[in-house]
């Protein structure tokens, strides 16, 4: 009884500590812009103007190191956009990124996914988009980036459910990762599958043209080794034309964008614990984030270069 | 996240313990060309270096035509196809590109490059030397380093002391053979990645060339210009040269295709530019973006086609002439001055000073001003400054820092995601952080100094003649005599009220007045630039309903607050126009013979072309219709370009003819010339969930119907329609009638049942009948025909026809 109380105790306290962590951050975010009206579209909303967002609502080294993949779930889809404009692309990852997805929080959500996945149609592919979620979820691990190369592939740990997509299962690309959670004190290392291989550059960000993010782009990913047409071809120029976007949040953080066809899709994260720790304390103190890629030129503000 | 962290590790652990290399000097342009300098001779310093930056400014738009064009545009500049050295005979019949007289063939006699694998296949231009040497590294020097700046004005509220941003930040780099057209060394280009993929040096073909020859897959009309990962041996940027620089007409050169620099006017227009059909040539015509970019005939361009008021809208590069006497109008401006001081705590979005300079301060108010009408409809109407200044946005400087977040993305259909639509490119923001901004700001009363200093162009000294009388009596052996008397006395009664600068009674008015105390300078600006009604003169309206510059789009700024509260014009069609106004300004005539074909589009008169040796370059399409709106199987023939001054003329009078006698135009109207495809959503199975959306324009389809479709709002509100009813109520009220709204939801949801039934064709046709209501509703533009109205004068004889036609060819 006595150890089962203390059992309890003990799940409780780390539920709590989990939970602070997940727990949203208080950062600074611009409200809408009221100045402005369309005078064809009354109801249509302005957002406060990126430039404006980073000038007057800077976000400081601290708030950024408050941000976690789990809790930059809790802000609605304005406030990661004001979030992932107010950073900058920071030096292109490089090698295994454990990943994390997530949609746009609200109202928008369904017409969002329905207007890309179902197109016109898309009311009828309600629950089919929320398995989508759940699959993209389930499979998807996280990335691989060679920033050598120029080339990132996704891993996949159990690609079984994907077997009637894939053309030859044997000839996929496998690599050892650290294994997460308790079961790598038993083992440190797992295997996941290689897939999805896209080319990694500095380039546009859809969403803020200030400065460049690091682009994964699925369009042209044949042209990598281990490409395979099934599936990898579901993700290139003559299928969903996925082409991601990341920005650094502190050393081995970095917070994405999906898009289809040049249409929003979800928000990801990629966390390299190593990187993580071996950066916070430099991060902390100011030291100059690297950049590899065009910065902009607005004026740094509290948190960047 | 330390102590978060800390509390999650102790959370588990408690759970566990239980369980460049630089070789030779940058020049400025002034000294990399010596004929270039020769023709500096007639200007002061200030107009000298005013014309220097017009030429070869880009102001940082090579990164925007390098990444932000294909990557966030989604559109495709073939640049290799347009600039090689081995099509530079191409680019005046093609392109109607002003080829640099100081550029060279590698390989050929005196030329210092000796092979294309030098130049990256591009030709040799001064200041290449340097250039080529930094292609793939850092440390590259701008030409524009070196500029020699004109006297600084002391006068100014900025004080005594000179503090302009640093020349280098207007980034000239060096010529690609292409007048306007600027190239800058990429420092991320990899020889070795260039060379895999393309075979050699000097070509572009595995970057450029398209995935595949078979016409069935989707590869055929995809290529490499999209794949950000590659990076060519050149940024190319553009300077405002590139659609203004072109041949003088009193001065042309004997062969176009090889002028002389003493055959070049920077301020008289390219009529016969295919700047937009440049700007489309990297992609395939199935391409939405192909569409809305390139229908345009030459020497116009849809300036408002990148920054997307979704009103297809092509207009012409005007003449910039005699600017001493251009009318001015009493409007209300908000905008930045300069100012010496902020007061402390002020708002820097009103005031602000510049970091580390001093009483160099800026200051946003609201004044009466007398300002100029600029743009087909008058929109640029803050000053002549901001105007210029605006040319440089409109062609991608400073895109990243302070533009491409303002315009819309083509594909963002999600009203809830930023980069829908426009929203304000704001002056100060840029001001404060991009310094190619600074570096033209500071320089802009140079360049209009610049611009003051052109003048008309007169037939008689283009041809030679001693006086005008000689020209006169000319015209009357032509036109007959008396030709010319009677040709202004019909032009005072009948053309003087809109395109006169003086006022009238004209009868006894001397149109062709010269400034006593300058005669190279016109009293009458021949137009009295108010702002008319398109339904009053007729004419095809896409380009009076623009709307860039209206309230809470792109170019808001530069608009003055009198231009905003503009009335729609009552009589428009077009029930919701995107904001539009319908209104054109009365352009000038001066030197009317040279600029023939007519109307803001280049439409009334004959269609001009090229006549290019290799049919890839032929770009000329018939836009000749019957009068159902189909393409004509023997339509006129086009009229090849010729700069000469007989062929100015010989097409100023055709064009009049035209104008005059509208019952012989032949409807001209741009037309789809295949099937366009649009994906909107890929067509893919993945499990049992099916994606995709096609929709598919067929061949003979009006180019304008697509091209002004508000596409983005037809999709959202079949949405709302289904979903939310209420915000579709609330998005119309007070926009359109009951029955008007009443009838916007029946053909939606007609529209959205009928999509849903062909949904499994995966390609839906979105013309024919069914589907009049999408362009009654979500067209920015109704008018069809584009060389229509303006009709005055129809009613005149055919002898006060010529008449006037003799009489204009003097002004």
């Amino acid at each position: 009884m006595h150890a089962l109380i203390r059992t309890a105790v003990v799940l409780s306290l780390a539920a709590a500590g989990l939970a602070a962590c997940d727990r949203k951050p208080d950062l600074p975010f611009a409200p809408t812009d009221t100045s402005l009206r369309d005078p064809d579209n009354p109801t249509k909303v302005f957002y406060t103007d990126m430039a404006r967002v980073e000038h007057d609502y800077p976000l400081s080294r601290e708030q950024r190191l408050a941000l976690t993949p789990e809790n930059l779930k809790s802000f609605t889809q304005e406030e990661i956009d004001q979030i992932y404009g107010r950073l900058t692309a920071g030096p292109i990852p490089n090698g295994g990124h454990e990943g994390d997805l997530f949609f746009a929080r609200g109202e928008d959500l369904k017409s969002r996914l329905d207007e890309i996945v179902g197109g016109i149609g898309g009311r009828i592919a309600d629950t089919k988009v929320k398995t989508l979620e759940n699959v993209g979820r389930h499979l998807w691990k996280g990335k691989m980036f060679y920033r050598e190369e120029g080339v990132l592939r996704n891993f996949i740990e159990d690609p079984k459910s994907l077997d009637a997509l894939i053309d030859n299962p044997e000839a996929m690309m496998k690599t050892e990762i650290a294994r997460k959670g308790w079961l790598g004190m038993i083992d440190k290392q797992t295997t996941v599958y290689l897939m999805f291989p896209a080319k990694l550059y500095c380039g546009q960000s859809l969403l803020d043209g200030r400065r460049e993010s690091v682009i994964v782009d699925y369009n042209y990913g044949d042209e990598i080794a281990g490409y395979q047409e099934r599936p990898d071809s579901l993700a290139g120029r003559n299928g969903l034309r996925v082409r991601d976007e990341v920005r650094m949040v502190r050393p081995g953080f970095y917070l994405g964008r999906a898009y289809m066809n040049r249409i929003f899709l979800l928000n990801f994260t990629v966390y390299n614990e190593a990187d993580a720790k071996a950066g916070e304390k430099a991060f902390r103190d100011g030291a100059l984030i690297k950049e590899d890629c065009w910065a902009g030129e607005q004026v740094a503000q509290a948190g960047q270069n | 996240m330390q102590w978060c962290r800390f509390r999650l590790m102790a959370a588990l652990a408690a759970i566990f313990m239980f369980g460049a290399a630089v070789s030779g000097e940058a020049r400025a342009q002034s000294m990399l060309s010596g004929d270039y300098v020769a023709t500096n001779a007639p200007y002061t310093e200030s107009e000298r270096a005013g014309r220097e930056v017009w030429f070869f400014a880009t102001a940082f738009n090579d990164r925007f035509f390098t990444y932000a064009y294909p990557q966030r545009l989604g559109a495709a500049i073939d640049w290799y196809k347009v600039l090689a050295a081995e099509h530079q005979d191409q680019l005046f019949q093609g392109w109607g590109a002003i080829p640099d007289p100081d550029c060279c063939i590698p390989g050929e006699a005196d030329c210092p490059a000796k092979s294309l694998e030098q130049t990256y296949g591009f030709p040799y231009c001064p200041g290449d030397a340097d250039l080529l040497n930094h292609v793939g590294k850092e440390g590259y020097k701008d030409p524009a380093c070196l500029f020699q700046d004109g006297p600084y004005n002391m006068s100014t509220p900025h004080g005594a002391k000179d503090q302009r941003q640093s020349a280098c930040d207007l980034r000239f780099g060096t010529s690609t053979g292409a007048l306007g057209l600027r190239k800058f060394p990429n420092p991320r280009f990899d020889a070795q990645k260039w060379k895999a993929l393309n075979g050699s040096l000097a070509s572009w073909d595995g970057y450029r060339k398209f995935l595949s020859n078979d016409p069935a897959k989707a590869d055929s009309r995809m290529n490499r210009l999209f794949d950000g990962s590659i990076e060519p041996p050149f940024r190319i940027g553009m300077a405002c040269g590139a659609c203004h620089i072109s041949y003088k007409p009193e001065n042309p050169p004997a062969d176009p295709n090889h002028p002389e620099w003493e055959n070049i006017d920077g301020l008289v227009g390219n009529q016969y530019s295919r700047i937009s059909q440049l700007l489309a040539s990297g992609m395939e015509k199935h391409r939405l973006e192909w569409q809305l970019i390139g229908w345009a005939r030459p020497g116009t361009v849809d300036t408002s086609a990148l920054p997307m008021d979704t009103a297809s809208n092509p207009g012409t590069m005007n003449a910039i002439i005699n600017f001493m006497k251009r009318p001015l109008h009493d409007h209300e401006v908000l905008k930045w001055r300069k100012a010496s001081t902020c007061a402390s705590g002020a708002d820097p979005a009103v005031c602000w000073c510049e970091p580390g300079k001093p009483g160099k301060c800026w200051e946003r108010s609201l004044k009466s001003e007398k300002v100029a009408h600029v743009l087909k409809g008058g929109e640029d109407s803050i000053g002549y400054n901001e105007a210029i200044q605006r040319v440089y946005f409109n062609i991608g400087s400073c895109a990243e820092q302070c533009w491409m977040n303002h315009i819309p993305d083509l594909r963002a259909i999600d009203p809830a995601q930023r980069n829908y639509g426009q929203t304000p490119f704001d002056i100060g923001q840029c001001r404060r952080d991009c310094a190619s901004f600074r570096a033209i700001e500071d320089r802009l009363d140079d360049v209009v100094a610049f611009f003051l200093t052109a003048r008309p162009t007169d037939l008689y000294k283009a041809r030679g003649m001693g006086s005008e009388r000689d020209l006169e009596v000319a015209l009357e052996r032509e036109f007959g005599p008396g030709a010319v008397t009677q040709g202004r006395k019909v032009f005072a009664q009948s053309c003087a009220r809109c395109h006169s600068s003086q006022k009238g009674p004209y009868d006894n008015v001397d149109f062709r007045a010269v400034d006593p105390a300058d005669p190279t300078l016109r009293v009458d600006w021949l137009g009295n630039e108010e702002p008319t009604l398109a339904s009053e003169v007729g004419t095809y309206n896409a380009r009076a309903l623009h709307s860039n510059h209206m309230e809470s789009r792109v170019w808001a700024q530069y608009a003055s607050n009198t231009l905003h509260q503009r009335t729609a014009d009552p009589n428009l069609k077009e029930l919701l126009k995107g904001n539009g106004r319908g209104y054109y300004r009365n352009i000038s005539l001066l030197s009317v013979w040279a600029h023939a074909p007519f109307m803001h589009n280049n439409a009334v008169g004959p269609e001009i072309c090229g006549k290019p040796t290799d049919p890839d370059y032929d770009l000329y399409t018939s836009p000749y219709v019957d009068a159902a709106g189909k393409a004509l199987a023997n339509p006129p023939a086009c009229w090849p370009f010729d700069p000469s001054v007989e062929g100015r003329y010989r097409l100023y009078k055709a064009s009049m003819e035209e104008l005059l006698n509208p019952g012989s135009r032949v409807p001209k109207m741009f037309i789809t010339q295949d099937d366009i495809i649009v994906d909107v959503a890929p067509e893919l199975k993945i499990g049992d969930v099916t994606t995709g959306l096609t929709l598919k324009i067929p061949k003979g389809f009006p180019a304008v119907a697509l091209n002004s479709l508000r596409y983005k709002d037809l999709m959202h509100d079949m949405v709302l329609l289904e979903r939310h009813g209420d915000k579709l109520d609330g998005k119309y009220k007070g926009v359109l009638t009951p029955a008007q709204y009443a009838d916007l939801k029946t053909g939606l949801k007609e529209l959205r049942d009928r999509l849903l039934r062909e949904r499994e064709k995966a390609i839906v046709d979105i013309t024919g009948d069914p589907n009049t209501f999408v362009q009654r509703y979500y067209s920015n533009v109704l008018d069809r025909v584009e060389n229509k109205g303006h009709r005055f004068g129809e009613d005149l004889s055919p002898t006060d026809k010529k008449a006037l036609i003799a009489f204009m060819a003097t002004l």
